[in-house]
């Protein structure tokens, strides 16, 4: 479908916007936590994507996943053009920065989660992460948190938070790869 | 010898990492956007990280979308909303190409064998002999570039024969559209004041009216009810001239065009 839009082809422009459209929205809500902002994002993932298609479709690149991508990072950008709202951070005596911030009351990211048939084997292998180092993780992926914001978030020190998600990240990476 | 960090394969996938997870600081974030503009295994490195994390992101629960959103996405893109003609689908150009490579090897029927007994309302032998000849040259060939190389929207389509068992009408509508697609291959002469009217048969015979076709070789036509409630229960498809204006109950004479609707989605694994 990619590929007939990047070949001007409207009508399957518009069958893709309705099939990922809503995802898209929630991808960019997740990010920006303000609905009005995420519809300019998915608007803008949208044009760029009318006028650049046929530059951006990859063989090897799932429509959906792709298109959460391109909308997740751009709305990481908006994110961080924004000034500061809420966290107060500092270092403590030892020098570990601390972050005071209000803690999530969500459920963890990963139990919102519905994967399709496709991405069965993420699905495993989050699974198999011990559970505060996957919700560190998936909060940096889906809200855009930094390190900094994650710790306050976690109420963990950030040297914890920094060895979990590289430590978990190279754990989805074997896992992804033994399972390949 | 000075050596740097992107000359290490196990650190560039590291930090490939985290910058595609987000967590980079800002001056690292750049650097790693500027080498990722020179080298591409460092873009490859970021790219496969987004496409193992990617699945993340689309198993989100999607989130209702403003039906205003996607006319301010068209008018900012093109202008106005696009009126109900002139379309550009999907299949327009793709299928034409299927037709004109299909065409030649179709059998047609005895000319004149359908007009002669009036290619009207009732099942005609010879007449569904050579619909089916059509088809399967036709949408044979459509169902398997379907298969082997594409993954179209799901659909309804038909292409109907015209009283020489030609190909006339392609027909077409998203399985959860609101409109319906139309490209005349064989025009057919409309008379003053009179319009094509779209019927659908099911599998008892019975016709029901779905639309009027705007005048044109290639229009769409806005659909009172959901493709899947009109176009689900029809076996075939079917094109009678009636009275511009009218909402007729029943075909008033032949159709000039007709044949199968197909219905290309797969069906749920067992």
């Amino acid at each position: 479908m990619l590929a007939r839009v990047g070949m001007g082809d409207r009508a399957a422009f518009k069958a893709l916007y309705g099939l990922t459209a809503g995802v898209l929205l929630a991808t960019a809500a997740r990010v920006l936590q303000d609905r009005h902002a995420a519809e300019d994002v998915v608007q803008e993932v949208f044009a760029h994507l009318w006028h650049k298609a046929s530059e951006a479709a990859t063989p090897s690149a799932k429509t959906l996943a792709w298109l959460c991508v391109v909308t997740r990072n751009r709305a990481v950008d908006h994110l961080r053009k924004r000034p500061a709202e809420v966290s107060i951070h500092g270092q403590a005596d030892d020098g570990e920065e601390i972050v005071h911030d209000a803690a999530s009351e969500q459920p963890g990211v990963f139990e919102q989660l519905s994967f399709e048939q496709d991405q069965q084997r993420l699905q495993r292998c989050l699974g198999q992460l011990d559970p505060e180092p996957r919700q560190a993780v998936l909060l940096a992926y889906v809200e855009g948190l930094t390190h900094v914001e994650l710790a306050g978030r976690m109420r963990r020190p950030l040297g914890t938070i920094k060895a979990w998600t590289r430590r978990s990240l190279m754990a989805l990476k074997l896992c992804m790869g033994s399972l390949a | 010898m000075t050596t740097y960090w992107h000359q290490h394969p196990e650190t560039v996938d590291r930090l490939a990492a985290e910058y595609a997870l987000g967590t980079l600081a800002a001056p690292a974030r750049r650097r790693m956007e500027a080498l990722m503009t020179q080298r591409r295994d460092i873009a490859q490195a970021v790219g496969s990280w987004h496409e193992r994390l990617g699945g993340v992101l689309a198993a989100q629960p999607p989130l209702p979308v403003d039906p205003g959103a996607w006319h301010r996405l068209e008018s900012r893109l093109f202008g106005e909303p696009r009126k109900a003609t002139q379309t550009s689908a999907w299949w327009s150009r793709w299928l034409s190409q299927v037709v004109r490579r299909a065409a030649p090897r179709t059998t047609a029927p005895p000319r004149g064998a359908w007009r002669s007994q009036g290619w009207g309302r009732s099942v005609i032998p010879a007449g569904t002999l050579a619909i089916g000849l059509l088809l399967g040259s036709v949408l044979g060939p459509l169902w398997e570039a379907l298969r082997s190389t594409t993954q179209l929207p799901e659909s309804y389509v038909g292409v109907l024969a015209n009283a020489d068992g030609k190909p006339g009408l392609i027909v077409s509508s998203l399985r959860k559209g609101l409109t319906v697609d139309l490209k005349q291959l064989s025009p057919v002469e409309v008379p003053e004041g009179k319009t094509l009217y779209l019927w659908t048969i099911d599998k008892d015979g019975q016709v029901h009216a779905v639309a009027a076709i705007p005048g044109g070789a290639f229009v769409s036509a806005p659909l009172s009810q959901p493709a899947e409630e009109a176009f689900f229960p029809a076996v075939e498809l079917a094109v009678s001239i009636e009275t511009a204006g009218a909402a007729p109950p029943q075909p008033t004479g032949p159709f000039v065009y007709r044949g199968l609707c197909g219905k290309l989605w797969k069906l749920p694994a067992n």
